[in-house]
């Protein structure tokens, strides 16, 4: 997976923010949620291979940071802001 | 585990022209107004653009790209170059280019006149990401009525050409007393010339629309079909092609803004930078100071209380938007 095309990611003091440019969308992002993107954005991969990564630097048992971090997928994916 | 959301948290809004942007490192949106020239001169110019109306003062063509570095280097993810009409400018498609290389996402904005088949070209391997064309009518007769010296055929040419090059294509209306009516075709024909999206609110009453207002300005009548009219078209043409449109009045919108400044920057073909298009306000020079210097200097400027001033004078007297080009610097 990867951000969208017209998907834009920055990063910012309070964590960051996704641009969606053709609806002109803004989302806030707080620091976690823009740890998370800031793997997305920097190189494309699987949703296996994201939580290895992130389990890896955040601490908490591992099926919660999964399931954590598949939903907040599945949120993102719902917007349109990642594709495969 | 954070969410993603589009309202709530730091950020309470769901566009740059909304996101409140005291949180912020940096805009999140540029709309530069490349030159003031144009080969066409429209009834109802917000910038009082036309055949030899080129600022004296344009930005050199270095001081151009270093802007455009600099928007490269705050990572502003969107941009748009309009004018004027910016296809004017001889360094165009450079310009385009260097920005996209650089991963800011662009937006054109033009009249279309000036595309050809290799100009779509160019841009379509640029990697724009959309280019609006003005299309204020569904025949010939409204839109050359509007565009003085403009046609309708050469716009459609234009457009023809940005579709065959796979150019991501928008529409701009502006609605008029002459052309409100035609709303829903012009919806249709945006639809038909492979639009993905439609734009449109009402027309302000500054620039070349002071002196002609008499000609133009809608009736509340007929913005109240016309807004029908799009809600309609949004709901006919939902997945197929987004129909935007702003109902809200100006001094509604500016109250709004003082409370919420928008996250975007208005650069002026000669760097400066202003507030917003419907206030006077001058808060930046991009010949003399840096885009991070602009941007906290933005900040504080929306805090003036000359703007909020404005704002409610506004409500006394619509009509001070006539003034828009004189400009007050904070």
């Amino acid at each position: 997976m990867k951000l969208a095309r017209y998907v834009k990611f920055r990063e910012e003091k309070f964590g960051g923010v996704l641009f969606e440019t053709r609806s002109e969308k803004v989302f806030a992002l707080n620091p976690t949620a823009s740890a998370i993107v800031r793997e997305i954005a920097g190189e494309s991969c699987d949703q296996p291979t994201l939580i290895a990564r992130l389990a890896a630097r955040f601490s908490g048992s591992s099926g919660v940071i999964e399931s954590e971090i598949a939903a907040f997928v599945g949120d993102l994916r719902s917007r349109g802001l990642l594709e495969d | 585990m954070a969410q993603a959301v589009p309202a709530g948290g730091a950020i309470p809004s769901a566009t740059p022209a909304a996101t409140s942007s005291g949180d912020l490192g940096a805009p999140l949106y540029i709309a530069w107004q490349v030159t003031n020239e144009c080969d066409l001169a429209c009834l109802h110019c917000i910038e009082e653009s036309g055949p030899g109306k080129a600022f004296r003062d344009e930005l050199s063509d270095s001081q151009a790209f270093a802007f455009l570095e600099q928007v490269a280097l705050e990572q502003v993810p969107y941009m748009s170059f309009s004018g004027g009409e910016p296809t004017l400018h001889p360094r165009f498609f450079e310009m385009a280019a260097y920005l996209c290389e650089r991963q800011t996402q662009l937006k054109i904005e033009t009249n279309a006149h000036t595309l050809t088949s290799e100009g779509c070209e160019r841009l379509k391997r640029a990697g724009v990401k959309a280019v609006q064309v003005s299309l204020d009518g569904a025949t010939r007769e409204t839109f050359n009525r509007m565009r003085v010296r403009g046609d309708f055929d050469r716009a459609l040419a234009g457009i023809g050409h940005l579709r065959s090059g796979g150019v991501p294509i928008e529409i701009n209306y502006s609605p008029t007393r002459f052309n409100a009516h035609e709303i829903g075709r012009a919806v249709d024909l945006a639809f038909e010339l492979g639009a993905e999206s439609f734009y449109t609110g009402r027309t302000m009453y500054t620039g070349n629309a002071v002196k002609t207002w008499h000609r133009l300005a809608p009736s509340e009548d007929q913005y109240v079909e016309f807004f029908a009219t799009l809600h309609a078209k949004a709901t006919e043409y939902a997945g197929r092609m987004r129909v935007h449109f702003h109902e809200m009045g100006l001094l509604e919108e500016l109250r709004y803004r003082l409370r919420h400044p928008a996250a975007l920057l208005i650069v002026l073909p000669n760097g400066l930078v202003k507030l917003i298009n419907a206030l006077p306000f001058v808060c930046g020079d991009l010949r003399r100071q840096s885009l991070g210097e602009v941007w906290a200097n933005f900040q504080r400027a929306w805090q003036d209380p000359r703007v909020s001033q404005f704002v409610e004078d506004l409500a006394a007297d619509p009509r001070r938007t006539a003034t828009l080009h004189q400009w007050v610097f904070l």
